[in-house]
């Protein structure tokens, strides 16, 4: 028992303790001079690894053991999210790139993606079920709301939004929301605080992304349902201190969300 | 009960949507009813059930809000939404709030089983942790002081610096939103066991999830009950441990005042004898006197006799005199004089010798001996007291040896009887000054009432000396009495 056993801890640094600030600020110059530069296609495919790569990387730097390395996590996690980009700019099926952004991950960072992700299968299977609900009542929900279908096809469409979300959307996100600042926040504060902020924090980064249709009913669904997604997945964090469950829900809520057909 | 909840929760959609899935049915209060069942039987039942609810039913007010705006139909399901996360949410507080109150007075009530009944500390502590960790829903740890040690349960030691010996030496409880460590993380509180005399020890808890504001406030309440019903079963078990020393002691005193008793029953046996003896040979020698004349010679032996048994019986009747102000607690009376040691010593040996042919009798007093400040009289019943118990109890033709030295610091005289006889066994070389205290061998091979030793004590006692019997190889006992001297 930590309390009888070990001395008490060193005082925790501040919330935004270890920012890489300087690559980020590279890739917001990055990002900078690609839009001044660059056509639009390229435009898009800088603006998706400059964002996600800053939301990997930062959750790298924070979540450290000291490795002067991942101050540069943001570029280098960058570099391979604008690789994949890339390859998906140039040809249908060159999405399934993204695929080697967890691969990347999984080198950089074994302990979010490797064995002990995954070593408590029951929570694992309990995170795909809670995005399972999630997702078939996003469904139902849409599908009465708005009237949207559900689609089967094309696959190779199918496939790349997929390959996005596992390699980039839900990576980045669970990596930065989780695993960093949801881990930060409940390490200094109560459950319930620590939660409102990881999620307002993945809801507002939702609300901004500009691939998310502009519609007040598609802004409130999509807080609502990042909201609960959210919630549910720092609480499968909290229990397990594993990102396994939490990934699995969001790539499955996620998967079902891609089957929206809009009318 | 959880699947009739979830079963109650579909039945009431399947009547919202057979009922024409307006946003303003009026089944929509029924499902009130499966989210109030919910928050009395579950922990955080309430809100999950008002979570279902919701769920269930936003596919029925959102298409509506989105068709038709915010008609009172919709308004209507929308306040459903938050009247049901209110009730959710509310009795899953009031009811879990009664729950925790009741599982704390158990907690309570535990704590007191586990220190009942007369158990050793260490076994004390560990069953009071692992019924805690039963309770608490947590890694428990406790450290108790013993008087004169910490006795740990949970873990090996106290470690310098950790939470529980901030808390042993502030004396404040201590939470430690992150106790540090990899994976889950695990939150602390350690909280001050009272007693007494102020901190008697402290309980930690240790959980991978929250310790909430409310439990945090709680802590220390159940510390200090912990440390009040460890600090009774320790006065408890002090006073049965006493309770069972005195229960001994009587015992021990019984037993005592029973010898006692019986040796003073022997003792007035011995004592008739004693008496009986000396009377009646002066009964004997008297009647002889007055029926018959004899001659000068014969007259002066039978007085002699006479006096001799006049004597033993005056001695015998000084020792009774003795042991009574010995029993009432009171020192023998001194005559204090200054005394020649050598001088007394061969008078007393030389008195004796007369007496008793039986015995060669050796007297080896060291030259230049200091005067002592003591009771001649008293002295010399001392001397002669202890030289009869040698002849007395050594075959006849063995050697009697009295002899006496100085020594330095502090000073005083050394006087030793030593005789060949057959010693003293080891059990009764602490009792032989004892009053009745008589050794079975002694008993059986001389008479006696057993108040030699002891008066011969109580002289010495009252002259400020010390005496102590020693066996002397190969076989035969010895006898030294240490008397201070006049510096």
């Amino acid at each position: 028992m930590r309390a009888l056993d070990e001395p008490l801890p060193r005082a925790r640094p501040g919330l935004l303790h270890g920012t890489p600030v300087a690559a980020l600020v590279g890739l917001a110059a990055v990002w900078a001079m690609a839009m001044a530069t660059l056509p639009e296609a390229a435009v898009r495919v800088a603006g998706l690894a400059v964002a996600h790569g800053a939301l990997l990387g930062t959750a790298l730097a924070w979540t450290s053991t000291g490795g002067r390395r991942d101050r540069w996590a943001p570029l280098e996690a960058g570099l391979v999210l604008g690789g994949a980009a890339a390859c998906a700019s140039l040809h249908p099926w060159g999405s399934l790139a993204y695929v080697a952004v967890p691969a990347w991950l999984a080198w950089r960072r074994g302990a979010w993606l490797g064995a002990r992700a995954w070593q408590s299968a029951p929570a694992v299977a309990g995170g795909a079920l809670f995005g399972l609900v999630l997702g078939a009542h996003l469904l139902v929900n849409t599908a009465l709301t708005f009237g949207y279908r559900v689609r089967t096809g094309p696959l190779v469409e199918l496939a790349g939004w997929w390959a996005y979300d596992l390699g980039a959307n839900v990576l980045a996100a669970e990596a930065f929301f989780r695993a960093a600042l949801f881990e930060r926040a409940y390490r200094r504060w109560a459950f319930a605080p620590a939660v409102a902020l990881a999620t307002g924090a993945a809801v507002l980064r939702y609300l901004a992304d500009p691939l998310l249709p502009r519609s007040l009913g598609m802004a409130a669904g999509a807080t609502f349902y990042i909201a609960l997604l959210g919630a549910g997945s720092c609480w499968f964090f909290a229990r397990t201190g594993s990102l396994g469950p939490s990934l699995a829900a969001a790539t499955v809520f996620f998967g079902a969300y891609r089957l929206l057909a809009p009318r | 009960m959880a699947i009739v909840i979830a079963l109650a929760l579909a039945v009431i959609t399947l009547a919202v949507a057979h009922s024409g899935a307006d946003a303003a049915s009026p089944w929509r209060h029924a499902y009130h009813v499966p989210v109030v069942v919910a928050a009395l039987r579950y922990r955080n039942g309430g809100t999950l059930a008002a979570l279902a609810a919701v769920f269930l039913y936003a596919p029925f007010v959102l298409p509506a809000l989105e068709r038709e705006g915010a008609t009172p139909a919709v308004l209507e399901g929308l306040l459903t939404f938050a009247l049901l996360l209110g009730v959710g949410v509310l009795s899953a507080a009031l009811a879990g709030g009664v729950r925790r109150q009741r599982a704390r007075y158990e907690t309570l009530a535990t704590v007191q089983r586990a220190l009942d009944g007369d158990t050793p500390i260490d076994l004390a502590v560990a069953r009071l942790r692992a019924c805690l960790q039963g309770r608490l829903d947590a890694t428990v740890g406790l450290a108790v002081h013993d008087g004169t040690r910490l006795v740990v349960a949970g873990g090996g030691r106290v470690a310098r610096g950790s939470a529980v010996a901030h808390v042993l030496v502030s004396g404040a409880p201590l939470f430690v939103p992150d106790a540090g460590g990899r994976g889950a993380l695990r939150r602390c509180f350690v909280a001050p066991l009272g007693g007494r005399g102020g901190v008697v020890g402290a309980l930690a808890i240790e959980r991978a999830g929250d310790i909430a504001a409310d439990e945090r406030r709680w802590l220390p309440v159940l510390a200090a009950h912990v440390g009040l019903a460890l600090e009774n079963a320790r006065l408890a078990a002090r006073q049965r441990r006493f309770a069972d020393e005195l229960a001994e002691k009587v015992a021990a005193a019984t037993r005592r005042v029973v010898e006692m008793d019986r040796m003073k029953s022997e003792f007035v046996a011995i004592a008739s004898h004693e008496l009986r003896t000396p009377l009646t040979a002066l009964q004997g020698f008297s009647e002889l006197l007055a029926m018959r004349r004899f001659a000068p010679a014969e007259l002066a032996r039978i007085a002699t006799i006479m006096r001799a048994e006049t004597e033993r019986l005056g001695r015998i009747v000084n020792d009774f005199l003795d042991l009574a102000r010995l029993e009432r607690g009171l020192a023998p009376p001194l005559r204090l004089a200054r005394v020649d040691v050598g001088a007394l010593i061969a008078d007393a040996v030389e008195v004796l010798q007369r007496a008793r042919t039986t015995h060669h009798f050796e007297v080896d007093c060291a030259d230049g001996l200091p005067p002592l400040d003591a009771d001649p009289d008293a002295l010399d019943r001392v001397v002669k007291n202890l030289v009869s118990n040698a002849v007395k109890y050594s075959p006849a033709g063995s050697r009697v040896r009295v002899a006496a030295r100085a020594q330095e610091a502090p000073p005083a005289v050394e006087i030793t009887v030593e005789d060949e006889g057959p010693g003293i066994a080891e059990a009764d070389r602490t009792r032989i000054f004892e009053p009745y205290y008589r050794t079975t061998a002694g008993a059986k091979a001389a008479g006696g009432a057993g108040l030699g030793l002891a008066v011969v004590k109580s002289l010495i006692d009252a002259h400020g000396g010390t005496i102590r019997a020693d066996n002397v190889a190969p076989h035969g006992t010895r006898m030294t009495l240490i008397l201070p001297a006049v510096p």
